[in-house]
């Protein structure tokens, strides 16, 4: 694919699969290590409401970074998706509806709506040849401005107050937030790791003409990895919205930075075929985590920016260690 | 033999055909729907205000066929004008200084990104991504709103003229004629495309890979850094936020003049012209009143027709 | 010219050289070989100076050196030629002979002018006639190779090394290649030689020297050595029959034709059957539009026009799947960057084609993959840990073994081998001529493409030609022999059949 994950020379051979469980667990236990520190910086940290709340602030960037992680696994990218949140909340108010019975029609038209988004993008990767960076880059441009041009800068339109309840609210003491990151964990992960459709997709980001050669339908499998993060980004992006309660045009901003930070903390290689949903799901997690210790720290906001460029490059410099070491 | 020879140079790709066109078509367009438009202060205004972009398009444009990319561009501006305007704030005697100290700022931050990359391996987008954030917030906790100031005279950077020629936008221009052929003449400057279009094969023939990707982003930076004294010079003080829309701008004219992202391949001439499509239709669409919203639209509906037409046919199924 | 004593070089988990010694002197050709992984490709970076030995000494030009990197070597004049051809596809012929070197005018830039005569003088040296100004990615493989020996006399080359140079290109531009070679050679150059094939080692070399996991076999006079001596020295045994017994006439209706198959740029106008169990050769000089044929037919590339009948049924042009999934398969050139799935374990990699036959619902079940691994390792000998192992570090020949695994599993009906030996040492060679005639003798058909003459001739029972995108002519039984098929593949066409 010309133009593909730019500066990653198509000849150079993906990265040796890295151990998964292994990666995952590493993960995991620098996870553990990051609570510790915020746990020994305020004890309240370890408090169930408070961990609850930090579960539901990162529920929507858990749902974008596993999407992203999908595009780019097929050795893509997905600049759209913060403009692809803020649009769809501003189409959900564009509803103007109170009744709750609207809230399926809503997400149904709103998730219809980002399917179509990353169908475009996807075609427009694989059908003109566009590189994903610009393609992506393009698609948010354009929907910002559409957004903006809709609204004049100022969004007005009701929600039902179902939203409210969607993004905040609990069925048996686990915000609903969650249970959908974990459904969706759950699923993304399954389609991933264990189906034929997520061995075509793990196949193609490897290698596309390699997969061509036995029989992929590789256009396919790469309109559906950005279909998916389209979907996920929309998901997020209602979630998000009935989280904050308001809806502004710039809902979501800073989601394109993150999730791409979170995929790869998460060991998503940017050359493509190697990576896991829950990695994804941990990065994001090791993202939130670390924001909030800056918050508890007392920090301006700003040292958030300072440590997430660390932690950016030194997750990314760490993983590429780890897998050429082999 | 000879004649082929001096035509060989000039042989122009379509891409530059098409964006020179467009380019005459706006300006058609503008003409004809207002007279304010095909004006010689217009046309100063154009040049002025298309001057940062060019700055940081050249710097990226350099990157790109070095086969890389520099995301920081946008964040270094804002630091870089926040530190203008405090050092000539506290210190307008030695504004000459402090404009050079700027530039070599710029140029350090630049070896620091390629640096990372080379030492740590990791992708330039990572890296510079992570060297934006970074910087972003250094600067937002020095000042979340513009502050600093320098001495008069700065200004007339940005809004000097030399012969009835915007000061600034000449400058651009010698910057992009300089670059040009620097990477296409001097042995130095076409080790950009080689190491761009193929890493292994320069390591393997020997040439310096590293100090040429250092210097490639180093003039990246020091492209900010003129973007960055041109924005101060404009307004009269540093802000943190200024260079915020940069990062994504100066990719677009890069892409459309046909520099490939991929590396190895690239024109000087073609982000030129391409900075002025963008600067031009900007001002357009300003005197017909479309909103800025829309101007979005149309920037990005650009950049992704400029790639499509970029594509080359392959012949697989 | 060159010494290289005691020279020992370990990698992480293996010694790559182990108190090797080497000499080359000036004006001579000395032939490398060795199996994959002998370690020939190790010394000759060592050569360069792109590895540095652990222990052990080289003297070149009669000074002791140590060089930092090959940049050193290569301004000391020693020149290596490796198989991925270090050129810059973007630049233009005059620009890569000059890379580095640029000759520059009086302000410090480059002298265009000088460029241009130089890169034409170095070229008509060399006897070829190339455009200074082409662009490198639009010139053949075997131009491109030129361009590389230019550079090298550019630099003023003391020592030359050639790795592999016609693992690309053959006939008559290998003929070509070779008076190069002797013409350097007399003119003092020393040569060093890498090659698999050894009638090119007895035809050019005047040294061979033998390496062999990673030690020195020894070093012998080519004029006093015999090829099946050099056989025993590089595989550390004798050799019988390397290839299987050809096959007797097969059934007569064929379950492969093509009719007039034609594909820009390079394929004009192909057309053959193929009957069941047969194996058929498909010879020709690179860039005949072999491999184009083989895209052609399975469907990865597109076809202009021309039909491919499988079993009766036409195949519809550009769906590889539909292919696989009636039976044809491909085993292209390139198993690295095309064949296999590095990033997937050994099992993935032999399920990929037929991963619906390992459904269970919308799953997959590794676990029969893995157990069908099992049985492929078995049944080919596969050197490697386990159905889960990654590939990547594999050696070509169980690589290729991995991928014969995977067709012979996924396509009973034809087979195409696009140089199935390519890279791989003389052992599995022969362990991979066993597969393919096991497979014919199954009923499978099989079309094999190579550039090795004595393969093609060892294996196929008939054999087509090509000459640019055509086929030029048919050769069988008596008839096959090496001088008939180049001559089919490099003559002007006799009056052209429609």
């Amino acid at each position: 694919m010309s133009g593909n994950a730019i500066f990653v020379p198509a000849s150079k051979a993906p990265e040796i699969r890295a151990n998964r469980p292994t990666e995952v667990l590493i993960l995991l236990g620098f996870l553990a290590m990051l609570v510790g520190i915020a746990a020994v910086l305020s004890p309240a940290f370890l408090s169930a409401s408070n961990l609850r709340d930090i579960l539901v602030q990162a529920a929507p960037l858990c749902l974008v970074a596993m999407g992203q992680a999908f595009v780019i696994m097929v050795r893509g990218l997905d600049l759209s998706v913060g403009s692809l949140m803020a649009t769809v909340a501003v189409l959900a108010t564009a509803f103007d509806a109170s009744s709750n019975l609207m809230i399926p029609v809503i997400f149904a038209a709103c998730l219809a709506f980002a399917a179509v988004v990353g169908l475009a993008s996807g075609l427009l990767v694989t059908e003109r040849n566009v590189s994903p960076f610009l393609a992506t880059l393009a698609m948010m441009i354009v929907l910002q401005g559409t957004r903006f041009a809709y609204t004049q800068g100022s969004p007005s339109g009701r929600l039902p107050d179902g939203f409210r309840v969607l993004g905040t609210g609990q069925f048996i003491g686990i915000p609903i937030n969650v249970i959908v990151v974990v459904v969706a964990a759950v699923f993304l992960g399954l389609l991933l790791h264990r189906s034929a459709v997520g061995r075509r997709i793990v196949t193609v980001g490897g290698s596309v003409r390699a997969a061509r050669l036995v029989g992929i339908r590789h256009k396919r499998v790469i309109l559906l990895a950005y279909v998916i993060s389209s979907l996920m980004s929309g998901l997020g992006g209602l979630f998000l919205v009935g989280y904050v309660g308001v809806v502004d045009n710039w809902v979501g901003r800073g989601f394109e930075l993150d999730s791409i930070v979170a995929a790869i903390i998460g060991g998503v290689a940017l050359s493509g075929g190697v990576g896991t949903v829950a990695g994804a799901l941990l990065g994001a997690l090791v993202l939130v985590v670390i924001f909030n210790i800056v918050v508890i720290l007392g920090l301006p906001v700003e040292f958030q920016l300072i440590i997430k460029g660390f932690v950016i490059v030194f997750a990314a410099a760490i993983h590429i260690r780890r897998t050429s070491a082999r | 033999m000879s004649a082929e020879r001096i035509m060989r140079p000039l042989s122009v790709d379509p891409t530059k055909l098409v964006v020179s066109g467009l380019l005459l078509m706006v300006c058609v367009i503008g003409a004809a729907f207002n007279e304010r438009f095909a004006t010689w202060t217009n046309l100063t205004n154009v040049i002025e205000q298309s001057a940062a972009l060019g700055f940081v398009a050249l710097g990226q444009t350099l990157v790109v066929v070095a086969g890389g990319i520099d995301l920081s561009i946008g964040a270094l501006v804002s630091a870089l004008s926040v530190m203008i305007g405090f050092a000539g704030q506290a210190y307008p005697e030695w504004m000459v200084a402090i404009i050079l100290g700027t530039v070599a700022a710029g140029a350090a931050v630049g070896a620091v990104n390629a640096a990372a990359v080379i030492l740590l391996g990791v992708h330039p987008l990572i890296v510079t991504l992570g060297t934006a954030t970074i910087l972003n917030g250094l600067t937002l906790i020095v000042t979340r709103q513009p502050a600093g100031s320098v001495p008069e005279w700065v200004e007339g950077f940005a809004y000097g003229r030399v012969l009835g020629f915007p000061v600034a936008g000449l400058l651009m221009f010698g910057c992009f004629v300089l670059a040009g052929f620097w990477l296409t003449q001097y042995p130095s400057g076409r080790r950009l495309p080689a190491v761009g279009g193929s890493p292994e094969a320069a390591r393997l023939s020997g040439l310096p890979v590293r100090k040429t990707l250092v210097v490639a982003y180093a003039l990246s930076g020091v492209g900010a850094a003129l973007a960055a004294i041109y924005f101060v010079a404009r307004t009269g003080t540093g802000d943190p936020l200024v260079g915020e829309p940069l990062t994504l701008a100066s990719i677009t004219p890069v892409v459309v003049g046909g520099t490939i992202l991929g590396g190895g391949r690239g024109s000087v001439l073609g982000t030129l012209l391409g900075v002025f499509l963008l600067a031009t239709l900007n001002n357009l669409l300003n005197y017909l009143g479309v909103s800025t919203f829309l101007q979005w639209v149309v920037q990005g509906l650009i950049i992704i027709t400029a790639v499509s037409l970029h594509v080359e046919r392959r012949r697989d199924a | 010219m060159i010494e290289l004593s005691g020279i020992t070089k370990r990698f992480p988990g293996v010694k790559s050289l182990d108190n090797v010694s080497f000499s080359a002197a000036r004006g001579e050709v000395h032939a490398l070989v060795g199996e994959n992984g002998a370690g020939k490709s190790t010394l000759i970076k060592t050569i360069a100076g792109a590895y540095e030995p652990d222990e052990g000494a080289i003297v070149f030009d009669g000074n002791p050196v140590k060089w930092a990197g090959p940049g050193e070597a290569k301004a000391a004049g020693i020149h290596v030629i490796y198989q991925e051809l270090i050129l810059f596809p973007e630049l233009s012929v005059a620009d890569n002979i000059y890379i580095g070197q640029e000759p520059l005018n009086r302000f410090g830039f480059v002298d265009r002018r000088a460029l241009e005569k130089g890169a034409r003088a170095i070229l008509t040296r060399l006897g070829h006639s190339l455009d200074p100004f082409a662009k490198l990615k639009s010139l053949t493989v075997a131009d491109q190779q030129m361009v590389e020996i230019a550079k090298a006399l550019v630099s003023d080359a003391k020592l030359l090394v050639l790795d592999e140079p016609t693992a690309v290109i053959s006939g008559r531009e290998a003929e070509l290649l070779f008076a190069t070679v002797r013409r350097l050679r007399d003119h003092g150059v020393c040569v060093v030689y890498i090659s698999h094939r050894l009638e090119e080692i007895f035809a050019l070399a005047d040294r061979v020297t033998v390496l062999k996991d990673g030690k020195l076999v020894g070093t012998r006079d080519v004029g006093k050595i015999s090829r099946d001596d050099l056989v025993a020295m590089m595989v550390g045994r004798p050799l019988a029959d390397i290839y299987p017994p050809k096959r007797l006439a097969p059934s007569d209706t064929p379950v492969l034709s093509v009719c007039g198959l034609k594909a820009a740029p390079r394929l004009k106008d192909v057309s053959f059957d193929l009957r069941p169990g047969e194996i058929l050769g498909l010879a020709g000089l690179v860039g005949s539009g072999r491999s184009e044929t083989a895209h052609a037919i399975f469907g990865s590339l597109q076809r202009d026009a021309g039909d491919v009948i499988l079993d009766g049924k036409l195949l519809p042009p550009g769906r590889p799947d539909q292919a696989i999934a009636r039976g044809l398969g491909l085993l292209t050139e390139d198993r690295k960057g095309e064949g296999l799935l590095m990033n997937l374990e050994m099992s993935a990699n032999v399920s990929a084609p037929t991963l619906q036959l390992f459904r269970k619902g919308p799953f997959v079940d590794r676990a029969a993959e893995r157990s069908v691994a099992r049985e492929e390792i078995a049944r080919f000998s596969i050197a490697v840990p386990g159905p889960a192992a990654d590939v990547k570090p594999l050696s070509g020949g169980n690589q290729q073994k991995i991928l014969f695994a995977r067709w012979a599993r996924a396509c009973r009906r034809v087979v195409i081998l696009d140089e199935p030996t390519r890279g791989v040492d003389i052992g599995a060679k022969v362990e991979i001529y066993r597969i393919i005639h096991d497979l014919a003798a199954s009923g499978v058909a099989i079309l094999v493409i190579s550039s090795e003459l004595p393969e093609v001739l060892g294996l196929a029972g008939r054999i087509l030609v090509m000459k640019e995108g055509r086929i030029a002519g048919e050769l069988a039984g008596e008839q096959a022999d090496e001088e008939s098929i180049m001559r089919l593949a490099t003559l002007d066409a006799a009056p052209e059949a429609a």
